[in-house]
């Protein structure tokens, strides 16, 4: 009785061991790390949409290497404790790669976990400090913190002349990496720089710190944080009567920031990598037009785009390599030059940095539609 | 100057609206001896609800003073009814229970409610329409009201005198005094002390409504998990003023909008929730149950 039911033992083991071996060799699977529920639900939940998306026309051209491509997503909520659970559990369902997270905040938590165990990573995180660990297995699919800060002071100083600047940010290490490298940048250029301070995201009440602004007489309050806080300072900005100029960094180029800033949406700036609707590139209007197709609705903003290219090199990788060992192919995308990206040529450094990409500053108009003000 | 008097209307405005959600808090720890987390997220509730009821019902676009009263009474009501019913499904059987057990639940029923609202209106960022209230803005010697912050000071103002009232000059508040005091003795002096705590939640629920819904008009974005970080800040308040005391709470929530905004106003914004925490821990050291909390004789 006890050898047949250690036979049997061994053979369920044996079996499953099979199963996974066999399920191993059958799909390629593709994590996505993203903030589906909470406060950036519209972009985590676009950038899961837009990785299903790709995902399905491969599959519907015969996958990739001849294998299936699987998504397995986890909703990291936009926090870094859920980021590291997030990360735990794709590495162990077996992903290949792990596209996401949208804030740097998380993916900077997951980060590690994937380095560790040899999971490619391809994030739009702009934070500076995600490449400087230069883990191998992860790849930037935006462009760094300190690109757009010096874009923004050029702006600031050289074609907008203002003389007195405040500086706000939440406490996201995004946020305040990008607005540490604003200040460092306007100070480059001997910009006047008249507060710096820092917001709660979420507590919705900012009329205090906007007060002690309005005391100052700023020529142009720049906000480095996320659209939701971004739109709700915007109209207490109006509210209170402060006639300074407001511009958002890139996260708050999202369709939320217009509708909590209501009427004094209008004049306000934002400062971004092309928006998708004005990308030159075939290869976008094809996915905008197959978005929304499929889903009804536009993508929440250009970070699904990027996020996608990313996703998309990563499985050019695969097909480039014939392999599905993640150290070649990180070998093989640190070399990656020219790749026909849908938000313009894919070229990575060896630390994981994408090079190029141009900003610009828009200018929102009545109709919520952006204007092209410098670039 | 105006910049001092600017801050005071900012802070007694967002003071206005802990107060309105700490006397949800107190007034169920007054009679129950129960923290009921589950408030925040009625707060949070309410707004969502105001919302779909504005929207369904009389159409975005439209406004009158008819059509804004019934979106307030109307969601009231409904709050006062999931109160209700939070109270006889999650709390009421747990009446006898151990204290701890009471507050897992209740930390449960938070969950519950929380999710609901995910499911029933889905992840993202609900956002109100501009023109519930007249966008008319007053200034005056350079200090800016707007009528949305006018209209929450003066209701809340209207509410709290309101309940204040009903608590001391009516037979029915009476009963509530007399069974927080003690709910045995209450019973055995023919106060019906279900029917009590009933009223507390119709009440509580009610004026947590109000709140959600002026939170929805005033900053406009609302999202499922808002009622936590209302919950949190009207909880402190509640605790400084003195929790299970009515007029604490209202003295509560205003002195804490008044500290979050002078605090930001004239130290630094990023240490003002630091430095109301401090003060916080500075009040109870020096007065244990809150500023109008009672001293409580040792039960032996």
């Amino acid at each position: 009785m006890k050898r047949t039911l250690l036979r049997f033992a061994t053979s369920v083991v044996a079996c499953s061991a099979l199963v996974a071996s066999l399920n191993a060799a059958d799909v390629i699977k593709i994590g996505v790390q993203a903030p589906i529920t909470g406060k950036y639900a519209n972009e985590g939940q676009s950038i899961d949409n837009g990785v299903k998306l790709i995902v399905a026309q491969y599959n519907a051209k015969g996958g990739v290497l001849g294998k299936k491509l699987e998504v397995v997503s986890c909703d990291d909520e936009g926090a870094a404790q859920k980021a590291a659970i997030c990360a735990r559990k794709l590495v162990n369902a077996g992903v290949l790669a792990v596209i996401g997270s949208y804030t740097s905040g998380a993916t900077e938590a997951a980060q590690p976990t994937y380095y560790r165990n040899g999971v490619l990573q391809t994030s739009d995180g702009t934070s500076d400090s995600l490449t400087k660990h230069k883990y191998w297995t992860f790849f930037r699919n935006s462009f760094p913190n300190s690109a757009e800060a010096k874009f923004t002071a050029k702006y600031f100083i050289n074609v907008k002349h203002y003389k007195r600047i405040a500086i706000l940010s939440d406490y996201s290490s995004y946020a305040t990496g990008l607005a540490d490298a604003t200040q460092k940048a306007i100070k480059a250029l001997n910009g006047n720089i008249i507060y710096r301070g820092k917001i709660k995201s979420g507590t919705q009440n900012f009329t205090a710190v906007l007060t002690k602004i309005k005391s100052m007489n700023p020529d142009v309050i720049y906000f480095s944080g996320y659209y939701n806080d971004g739109g709700l300072l915007r109209a207490q900005q109006a509210q209170l009567g402060i006639k300074a100029d407001f511009v958002g960094g890139d996260s708050n180029d999202n369709p939320d920031f217009m509708k909590l800033a209501g009427d004094s949406a209008k004049g306000t700036y934002l400062i971004n990598v092309p928006t998708p609707d004005i990308l030159p590139y075939d290869l976008a209007k094809k996915f905008l037009k197959d978005y929304k197709a499929k889903y009804g609705i536009m993508p929440a903003s250009i970070w699904t785009l990027l996020n996608i290219d990313g996703l998309r090199a990563v499985l050019y990788g695969v097909e480039q390599t014939k392999s599905t060992d993640t150290k070649k192919i990180s070998n093989f995308l640190h070399t990656l030059k020219g790749f026909p990206g849908i938000t313009g040529p894919v070229n990575f450094r060896s630390d994981g940095e994408r090079i190029g990409g141009g900003y610009m500053a828009y200018k929102i108009k009545a109709d919520n539609s952006y204007k092209i003000v410098y670039k | 100057m105006d910049i001092f008097l600017q801050q005071l209307i900012n802070g007694l405005t967002v003071g206005s609206l802990y107060a309105l959600v700490a006397l949800g808090y107190t007034m169920v720890y007054g009679v129950m001896k129960l923290i009921n987390f589950a408030h925040g997220d009625l707060v949070a509730l309410s707004a969502f609800a105001g919302l779909t009821i504005y929207v369904e019902i009389f159409g975005e676009g439209t406004n009158s003073l008819f059509i804004v009263l019934s979106v307030f009474v109307i969601t009231a009501l409904i709050i006062a009814l999931v109160g209700v019913l939070l109270e006889r499904l999650a709390y009421r059987p747990l009446r006898t229970a151990p204290r701890l057990s009471a507050v897992v639940s209740a930390l449960g029923a938070s969950l519950v409610i929380q999710n609901s609202i995910m499911l029933i209106w889905g992840p993202n960022m609900k956002i109100f329409p501009s023109n519930l209230f007249p966008s008319t803005i007053w200034t005056v010697h350079g200090v800016v009201f707007t009528f949305t912050q006018v209209m929450i000071m003066g209701v809340s103002a209207l509410l709290m005198v309101g309940l204040y009232i009903f608590i001391n000059k009516t037979k029915m508040g009476t009963a509530i005094r007399a069974t927080a005091i003690d709910q045995d003795a209450a019973k055995l002096m023919g106060i019906n002390v279900n029917r009590v705590i009933m009223i507390i939640f119709i009440i509580g629920s009610s004026l947590g409504a109000v709140a959600g819904l002026f939170i929805g008009i005033n900053y406009r974005g609302i999202t499922f998990d808002m009622g936590w970080m209302y919950g949190l800040n009207a909880f402190v308040a509640a605790i400084m003023g003195g929790i299970g005391n009515i007029p604490g709470a209202m003295l509560g929530g205003i002195l804490l909008g008044l500290f979050n905004a002078m605090i930001s106003g004239y130290i630094s914004s990023e240490w003002a929730e630091t430095f109301t925490f401090v003060l916080l821990v500075v009040i109870l050291i020096f007065r244990p149950t809150g500023i109008l909390g009672e001293t409580i004789a040792e039960k032996v």
